[in-house]
């Protein structure tokens, strides 16, 4: 299998999977499929997919601008992969900000309802209309293909070709103004977002690191287009973009620096906590460490020197897009962010895809100069095709063939991609469940059902006294289980919010006779349901001895509910009868003890 | 007149009645603590909630309606409104889901239904609806100390302030919600214990977040005329360099090819 088919059987995989992702996250939502909740609203697919795609995305327009405004006519190869990298990367994350917004069929709104105050409506505007600059700097390489061979579609191509000094200029400058507003989202959390990565500089910041590592992410797809495509890199070209990028990331270094040591944070980056740790490893990735590589003339006229760097560059980028909008975000205790695979999923099919299309384009479209062109029908229209001389079966190596080996492949990668779903990804957003523990104490009972160290001291002795003694413990103790004398309320109230069973199925089967016995509960009709047997077969009557007559059939309510149920439907008719209109409140049963935690401390 | 509530922390017993209330008013489920939820009691089924602080305080914590509300600068469709009478509201069938709100708010308030597959930010309204009507909101009403307290915001800050005069050592010399803290609040506080630990990073600051915003927002026109202005020029007076030289190299070469010289020039 050569290199090309072996990644893209990958890619193919992985879309596969994003794709079983997709189909999970829009049915079920985003809590039953992402880590999210109230203390990070924004993760991994804002963080990475928006932020860090958009950045990485930054290449076509530095490159555009060096070989259009410029006229460095030295990187006119890499003009139109970058132009394409940039309009499928763009294509990527308007795709992913389908997966995290909330209500996706919305996100037009933004061009009907205007609020020019909001970073992000200036951000939305910029995508919208660089998305189209893109396609129309992509369109004329498209309509080269003879399928397009009609005159409209050249008088199309033709127009926009002439369009091209207007579409730069408008992609330079809707870049400049995006690029730096995905960073001035932030100024207005001073206090959530650590100082290290903090500034009213942030918009200045963004964007140079954009131009950074788009000229990065040029050199990758360089690299990387020439391994797969069997194309020497132009190494000359490739240094050149070196040294703009040592230039770039030199200042942006100075700059992050300098900004932090003139508002007196410097300090910080050396308290030695994980995030001054995590802030200096940015740094290092980001601009140092590639800036001080590029800038050795023989370290970047070398393609794994140059590729080395921009490796670095990218991962630096996407650590800090990370870091500004997930990890240095202060957030309550308690409520911690972990992606799910599906999170990932999504994320990297849309890449896969990305990935996939870039390079269809480049195999049907003149995209890299000399390029590959497996479209051997674009490479020569009128040539004719071949046949074997013995079988007469057509032997262009170049048609589609359907490849097995990749089919099942997909196939597997999908089934092992559903069965990898969980409970709530499966069947929407699951609570998850709180066990009870049961009181503890003797004549003043410790009520603390979640160990959350909120108890309510129960005098249980007093109450004794107060409703009847022996003959009273029914009032409360309202259901038994089988030979038991008083059932404690956590035995049945299993779930602190939320109702559980209290049927006890495995030993009913046992006890009835195993498989056999089905029929004896479930009605041996089409309802088979649970509801159906409870509420038809009414056995153990005598269990039922207190004024609460209720089936065992029924689900017992949550922990909660049952002892304010109990308790407080008693306090509030005593309370209203001795006059003691305090009796029914909350804070005289839940009164804050010496010793235990608070809530909310 | 515009609507605020003053909630003075020394009467409130922790009763959770203005819970109950809101709850009952809007229909809100029983609140089930989840991996979804902050412990701070606030859900998007829970648009108010009482906070235990050490020495058995209750501290109400909700939506303040700022003056200068973040989250209205921040929602880039306007589905988050400062009314004018006060409140800050949220208009769920314009809203796009994209959380900056949720982001935006230094006290980490408005919450969102991860439950459901149309989800919705949910908080706290001041009850905008019955203000409107000219009724209390409903946990005002149901305030059974009158712990919390509706009025005229410059009304009520007068009170506090003549509270906080009345009683020196009572109260933390601050009435919270001041223009001190964001630019302001219209849900304002006297507490015995500092309430700094409502926002989210326990700081209170004095700047009103939007204007952090503007101050790079309001300079997008001119940078984007700057930049297009840039790099017209850049390209004009580059392309006449190139322009010119290619003359220049014409004009040295035309010379020889039109006297046909015998020259050894190609």
């Amino acid at each position: 299998m050569s290199k090309r088919a072996a990644v893209k059987n990958i890619l193919w995989a992985l879309s596969i999977i994003g794709l079983v992702a997709a189909i999970v996250r829009f049915r079920n939502g985003l809590g039953a499929t992402t880590g999210l909740n109230d203390a990070t609203p924004w993760g991994l697919w804002i963080g990475f997919d928006v932020m860090a795609g958009v950045a990485l995305a930054a290449g076509g327009f530095v490159i555009a601008g060096a070989v259009h405004i410029f006229h460095l006519e030295k990187y006119h190869s890499v003009a139109r992969p970058a132009v394409l990298t940039a309009f499928l990367g763009y294509g990527a994350v308007i795709v992913g900000l389908l997966f995290d917004l909330g209500l996706p069929w919305h996100i037009y709104f933004p061009m009907i309802r205007w609020q020019h105050h909001s970073a992000l409506f200036e951000v939305a505007w910029c995508v919208m209309l660089y998305f189209s600059v893109l396609a129309m700097e992509f369109i004329p390489v498209a309509l080269e293909h003879p399928f397009f061979a009609h005159p409209f579609f050249q008088a199309i191509g033709g127009l926009l070709r002439r369009l091209m000094l207007p579409l730069v200029i408008a992609a330079i400058t809707l870049s400049t103004l995006h690029q730096s507003s995905l960073g001035s989202l932030f100024l207005l959390m001073p206090e959530r977002l650590y100082p290290l990565w903090y500034s009213p500089l942030l918009p200045v910041l963004f964007f140079l690191s954009a131009v950074g590592v788009g000229l990065a992410m040029v050199t990758v797809e360089s690299l990387t287009s020439g391994a797969l495509y069997d194309h020497r890199p132009d190494t000359d070209m490739l240094a050149g973009l070196g040294k703009a990028g040592a230039v770039v990331l030199w200042l942006y270094a100075a700059l992050r620096l300098g900004d932090l040591a003139v508002r007196g944070s410097l300090a910080t980056a050396f308290k030695g906590n994980w995030q001054s740790g995590l802030f200096m490893l940015e740094l290092l990735i980001l601009a140092v460490i590639p800036a001080a590589l590029l800038s050795s003339k023989r370290l970047r006229s070398n393609p794994w020197g140059v590729g080395t760097a921009a490796v670095l560059v990218v991962c630096g980028v996407i650590l800090n897009r990370l870091s500004t909008s997930i990890f240095v975000q202060t957030r309550p205790e308690g409520l911690s962010y972990v992606p799910t695979w599906i999170e990932f999923a999504v994320s990297m099919g849309i890449v896969s895809a990305a990935a996939l299309v870039f390079m269809f384009c480049v195999e049907h479209f003149k995209v890299m100069e000399g390029g590959p062109q497996l479209d051997a029908k674009a490479a020569d229209p009128y040539a004719k095709p071949a046949f074997d001389p013995q079988t007469h079966v057509s032997v262009d190596p170049h048609l589609p063939r359907f490849d097995t080996g990749r089919a099942l492949g997909m196939i597997g990668a999908a089934a092992i991609a559903v069965a990898a779903l969980w409970p709530s990804a499966l069947h929407g957003y699951r609570v998850p469940r709180t066990p009870v523990f049961h009181a503890r104490g003797g004549k003043v009972l410790n009520i603390d059902g979640n160990r959350a160290k909120q108890s309510v001291a129960f005098d249980h002795r007093d109450h004794m006294k107060r409703l009847g003694g022996d003959e009273s413990c029914k009032q409360c103790h309202h259901l038994s289980k089988p030979r038991d004398e008083n059932t404690s309320c956590s035995e049945c109230h299993a779930d602190m919010y939320l109702p559980s069973s209290i049927f006890d199925h495995d030993f009913h089967l046992k006890k009835l006779g195993d498989a056999a016995s089905c029929d004896k509960c479930h009605r041996p009709t089409r309802d088979r349901s649970t509801a159906k047997a409870c509420s038809e077969k009414q056995c153990h009557p005598a269990y039922a001895p207190g004024p609460k007559q209720q089936a065992f059939n029924d689900m017992a309510r949550s922990y909660v509910d049952a002892m304010h149920d109990l308790c407080v439907t008693c306090h509030d008719k005593e309370a209203a009868r001795v006059d003691k209109p305090r009796l029914g409140e909350c804070a005289t049963c839940h009164k804050p003890q010496k010793g235990m935690r608070q809530p909310g401390s | 007149m515009k609507a605020a509530i003053l909630t003075d922390v020394t009467r409130c017993i922790g009763c959770r009645k203005c819970v109950e209330a809101c709850t009952k008013t809007y229909g809100l489920k029983p609140y089930v603590p989840s991996d979804k939820t902050a412990a701070d009691g606030l859900s998007a089924e829970r648009w108010t909630s009482i906070v235990e602080r050490p020495g058995a305080h209750y501290v109400r914590k909700q939506c303040r309606h700022c003056v200068e509300p973040a989250c209205v600068s921040a929602c880039l469709v306007a589905a988050m409104q400062k009314t004018p009478e006060g409140p800050v509201v949220y208009d769920n069938k314009v809203c796009i889901g994209c959380r900056y709100c949720m982001m935006a708010c230094p006290y980490g308030i408005p919450r969102y239904q991860w439950d459901t597959a149309v989800p919705y930010v949910r908080k706290c309204i001041l009850c905008y609806e019955r203000v409107r009507d000219g009724k209390l909101p409903a946990c005002v009403e149901a305030c059974p100390e009158k712990a919390t307290i509706f009025g005229d915001r410059d009304d009520l800050l007068a009170e506090a302030k003549a509270r906080l005069a009345a009683s020196p050592g009572k109260y933390v010399n601050r009435v919270y919600g001041d223009h001190e803290e964001f630019g302001g609040t219209s849900v304002l506080y006297l507490s015995p214990v500092p309430l700094d630990f409502l926002a989210i990073g326990g700081k209170l600051k004095d700047d009103a977040l939007p204007e952090l915003t503007w101050r790079a927002l309001g300079k997008v026109p001119g940078v984007a005329l700057g930049v297009a202005g840039l790099m017209l020029g850049t390209n004009f007076v580059i392309g006449r360099r190139m322009k010119v030289a290619d003359e220049e190299r014409q004009r040295r070469e035309a010379p020889a090819g039109e006297q046909e010289a015998t020259g050894s020039d190609e």
